[in-house]
């Protein structure tokens, strides 16, 4: 195939504006599946993906398309919706020359929406604005491509308008992919030199590595190498998805596809390495890729401690195909053994969670999550804290540093005010202000990312009625005056409790924490005293009294057998908190310290 | 675990219960197995009886006999003639043998008593739960004091054991209202009397409407002030305090109670009932029609079967034990289960005898006071 009628593309969009069945559209449109044979939105094929109605894994789909009497390859890569997955976007977009930044006729700009096209923008790409469900009665044509060149300066005339519903404008869709983003570059007799994109790991081919080759071709049966770890390998086989896998003989510059060589392990494969041939014929390195951020920490403890290599089994499995999960063992007083795992963001949390659910049996107890903080120590020593419990003394601390980022929130304007209020509650230092039209606004606020990762999506949806969206991105780590607060009970420090927060948020942070473990913690045969303390300082303390009666009902030989059971389920029940100084803790109490009082106080 | 591996010898049951499920109405508060407002399958019922402990092949003598609902005397004359020939018939009573009735203080009148004492009853247990009209109507009990005094006046002319069963800790009860209720019980000189703190039963009305918030349980320290004005009325009045919910004057405690309590074997007949023959324990099928329907058809009416390991059993009647005032002997628990009670609950036996829940007098381990009004919290843990 030659270069000149290759066309390699992502379809960008906020989540729900129409990618996955936009994406379902093209296929069809273009004779690569029959209609009938076609799940609905093919591109998103794990089952919590379409529970969630996300993509985690980016794919690539090769797509014939016969125009002019011409034959066109268009390989459309695929790339997640949701904003923990911000950085596999990027990962995509350097794969193609070109973006379709799909837009909601009625919905208009979002945040995810100029996040992405930003993205796209810083990798020069050549943007294809394209504005679907024109079919909608209340769709608002007008705004919309007004609120597209107000936020993006994308002329109004450029805007592509379809319906991946009906199929409406489909066809001059896929022209204006034609005619407008460039063909690759690149030399088919070069040596080789492709980009690993992505990779999975399939139990029974092993690795299957996708690529995108810049110069040169790959043929079935001849060797590579990855440059970054100098590891050799056969090609077993070489394809595309169509969107089905489809062997071919070999890849050329310019093409998508991917590489199957017999490597039994994901390790061996790095996401944004470089693959070409054995021996220095003195190909580059592409630019990789920036390793993925793991901004949101926890611990994962098995509740019973016997299911510990279980967890580190299912744990590792998982890891294998999400390269941006990582997890190595810790201990914890409270808990046991146990793993601290590391997210993207609290969404990447849960879906992992998830998964554990779903493909193993394990009973877990969750820490709640927390951000990465740094301490710069006297000796000038930079350290990564990813548990409160790592923050050394405070005599050995020069600064303590958070997280920082950047959150951009597109709101109709009469919510600006409760979402300005909203953000400054959180600490936010608002950047910018933008109206997209006269009805909507984009406020852009750095705030600590802490403030951000729990629940500030959350608080968006209700303080403007779910019209809000936001997006948001690391920035940097700034000092701040931040402690350790330290949640006692019955005198025991708990480790797995224990919190760091902002000094000035310390009270309000440990009441809010005691008064929800008092919620949480069942009367005991004594009395349980939680406290919340910094240092040797307590700032809280909540009491749990000690039970004071059961109900004793009729105890004779019919009811023996049914009580004899009731209590071992009761005992069951026991079992599965953990056991602190006799003071049994239920698993959710470990997420109480999420808990941050109210918000108006 | 506890390493040794006792065996148990198991005597053969001295006690036999039979069940008799009917009731005018189900009461809102009741978890029994219980039919409301179905004599007409009374005779059939006989008849099931009749099958099921004919199963027995050969008369089984015991020393305690306990008739128990439901409400026995909803039986007409004849019917509640033929539940008594056929129980002696199957488990004759042995001399000086505790022969218990539960009955319905509306269903008491003279005939019937007399009948029950023609048969050998000793022992009456009346229904009795509240002496007040507000807690009556709560419960849907279908008596009223005047009812109770006229029951238990013609009862204990007549039979050597009367008890009466009170329930406290309704919702919205005050102190002052169980307060009456025990003077009340008191003035009629009961023999024997059983309080038990109202329980929200899944399955029940009151369950549903206590989910719904329509009902409030009432505090864990109102319930408790209660039941200790229950011991400290009782016991002043010269009652001993036997076991978590019984009060018995001298000679008058519930031996066929005590005989569950003690890890006994039992006999058993009727929907729903359960017995326990050589470590095996079994329970009927409590729905009433089932259990007609399988009787009747030659089938067998067990639900649930289960046969305790030496080390459960054991288990089991240490908690069972421990329910009753005087507590557990060491020695004669080890020479029964062959287990020492240090050896199968070390640790929770030493945690909450630091905490005060737990006593060793002498030889014998029991609840303290304390630990009485707590002591379901106690029993997971031994588990
Ligand atoms: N009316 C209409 N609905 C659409 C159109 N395209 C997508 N949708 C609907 O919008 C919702 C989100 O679409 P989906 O493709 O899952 O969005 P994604 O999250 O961007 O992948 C689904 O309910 C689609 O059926 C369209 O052109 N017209
Ligand atoms: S009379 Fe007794 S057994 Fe019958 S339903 Fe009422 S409480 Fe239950």
């Amino acid at each position: 195939m030659d270069c000149q009628q290759i066309r390699n593309f992502s379809i960008i969009a906020h989540i729900d504006h129409g990618k996955s069945t936009l994406a379902d559209r093209l296929l069809e449109g273009t004779g690569a599946v029959e209609k009938r044979e076609m799940k609905d939105q093919l591109l998103d094929d794990m089952e919590l993906e379409r529970e969630r109605g996300i993509t985690i894994k980016a794919r690539a789909v090769a797509i014939r398309h016969r125009l002019d009497g011409k034959t066109y390859e268009l390989n459309l890569i695929d790339t997640p919706g949701h904003v923990d997955f911000h950085y596999e976007v990027s990962r995509s977009l350097t794969c193609c020359e070109g973006a379709l930044l799909l837009v909601d006729a009625f919905q208009g700009v979002e945040a995810q929406t100029v996040a992405n096209a930003y993205a796209a923008m810083e990798n020069n790409l050549t943007i294809i604005p394209v504005m679907n469900k024109i079919d909608l009665n209340h769709a608002r044509p007008v705004e919309v491509a007004e609120e597209v060149e107000q936020a993006l300066a994308i002329p109004t005339d450029e805007i592509v308008k379809v319906s991946a519903k009906t199929g409406f404008g489909i066809d001059e869709l896929l022209r204006a992919i034609i005619d407008h983003i460039p063909a690759p570059q690149g030399r088919p007799e070069a040596p080789l030199q492709a980009m690993v994109f992505d990779s999975h790991y399939d139990e029974y081919r092993g690795a299957i590595t996708y690529v995108r080759i810049m110069n040169g071709t790959v043929q079935r049966g001849q060797k590579i190498r990855f440059l970054r770890g100098g590891t050799v390998h056969e090609v077993h086989e070489i394809g595309q998805f169509v969107p089905g896998p489809r062997p071919t003989e070999q890849l050329a510059a310019g093409q998508v596809g991917y590489l199957i060589c017999n490597i039994k392990s994901l390790d061996l494969v790095h996401i944004g390495d470089t693959v070409s041939v054995p021996g220095d014929l003195g190909v580059e390195a592409l630019a990789g890729y920036q390793e993925p951020q793991r901004m949101v920490y926890c611990g994962l403890y098995p509740s019973d401690g016997q299911d510990f290599e279980e967890l580190r089994d299912a744990l590792n499995k998982l890891a294998i195909n999400d390269p941006s999960f990582e997890f190595e063992p810790e201990t914890s007083d409270a808990l046991g053994f146990g793993f601290r795992c590391g997210f993207l963001g609290l969404l990447h949390m849960e879906i992992v969670q998830q998964r554990l659910e779903q493909e193993s049996d394990v009973d877990l107890v969750q820490t709640a999550p927390n951000v990465t903080y740094e301490v710069v120590l006297k000796t000038g020593e930079v350290l990564q804290i990813h548990k409160p419990q790592e923050v050394p003394d405070v005599g050995d601390i020069e600064e303590f540093r958070h997280p920082i980022a950047k959150v951009s929130i597109v709101v109709p304007s009469e919510y600006i005010g409760p979402v300005m209020k909203l953000c400054q509650e959180r600490r936010g230092n608002q950047l910018n202000t933008e109206y997209l039209s006269p009805l909507r606004a984009m406020l852009t606020y750095e705030m600590p990312l802490a403030e951000v990762i729990y629940d500030l999506h959350d608080k968006l949806k209700s303080a403007s009625r779910g019209y809000g969206t936001m997006n948001y991105e690391f920035v940097a780590y700034r000092p701040e005056d931040l402690i350790r607060l330290d949640i006692l009970v019955n005198g025991n420090r708990v480790d797995a409790l224990a919190i760091i927060c902002d000094r000035t948020d310390a009270d309000r942070r440990g009441r809010a924490v005691v008064t929800k473990l008092k919620k949480e913690i069942e009367r005991h045969m004594f009395e349980v005293a939680v406290q919340a303390a910094i240092g040797s300082r307590v700032i809280a303390r909540e009491t749990v009294p000690a039970l004071r009666k059961n109900v004793t009902a009729k105890c004779y030989g019919g009811d023996i057998t049914r009580k004899r059971k009731l209590w071992a389920k009761q005992r069951e029940g026991k079992k599965r908190m953990k056991s602190i100084g006799q003071v049994d803790i239920p698993q959710k109490a470990f997420m109480a310290v999420l808990d941050k009082g109210s918000d108006k106080s | 675990m506890v390493v040794a591996t006792p065996s148990v010898t198991w005597n053969g049951p001295r006690s036999a219960y039979v069940h008799i499920p009917f009731c005018s109405h189900h009461c809102g508060y009741c978890n029994f197995t219980v039919i409301a407002g179905r004599g007409d399958l009374i005779e059939n019922y006989l008849r099931a009886l009749r099958c099921e402990l004919a199963e027995l092949k050969f008369p089984r003598p015991v020393d305690t006999l306990f008739l128990g609902g439901g409400t026995p005397t909803q039986l007409n004359k004849n019917e509640l003639r033929s539940l008594l020939e056929l129980t002696l018939t199957w488990f004759p009573l042995t001399e000086g043998g505790e022969f218990s009735v539960e009955a319905n203080p509306a269903d008491v009148e003279t005939e019937k008593i007399d009948l029950l004492v023609a048969w050998g009853v000793n022992r009456i247990s009346l229904g009795a739960q509240s002496f007040q009209s507000h807690k009556l109507k709560t419960l849907e009990r279908d008596h009223d004091a005047a009812k109770i005094h006229q029951a238990v006046e013609l009862a204990s002319s007549r039979i050597a054991s009367v008890s009466l069963d009170l329930i406290f800790g309704l919702p919205n009860e005050s102190l002052t209202d169980w307060s009456r209720d025990l003077q009340a019980a008191l003035a009629l000189r009961p023999n024997h009397l059983s309080t038990y703190g109202l329980t929200y039963e899944k399955g029940t009305h009151f369950w549903s409407r206590q989910q719904r918030g329509q009902i409030q349980q009432l505090s864990e320290e109102a319930e408790r002030e209660m039941f200790e004005l229950a011991i400290n009325h009782l016991t002043a009045a010269g009652l001993e305090h036997y076991e978590i919910s019984n009060f018995a004057r001298p000679n008058h405690r519930c031996r066929h109670n005590e005989a569950y309590w003690s890890g006994a074997e039992y006999y058993a007949a009727g929907a729903g009932a359960s017995r326990f023959v050589n470590g095996l324990r079994e329970t009927n099928h409590r729905s009433v029609v089932n259990y007609l329907r399988l009787v009747l058809s030659g089938k067998s009416p067990v639900a649930q079967r289960e046969q305790l390991a030496p080390e459960d059993a054991a288990r089991e009647q240490l908690v069972f034990g421990l329910r009753r005032l005087a507590g557990v002997d060491r020695n004669d628990f080890h020479r029964k289960t062959g287990f020492t009670i240090e050896a199968l609950i070390e640790a929770p036996l030493d945690t909450f005898l630091k905490l005060g829940l737990l006593e060793w007098v002498q030889n014998r381990l029991r609840l303290t006071r304390e630990g009485l009004m707590v002591s379901d919290s106690l029993w997971p843990a031994f588990l």
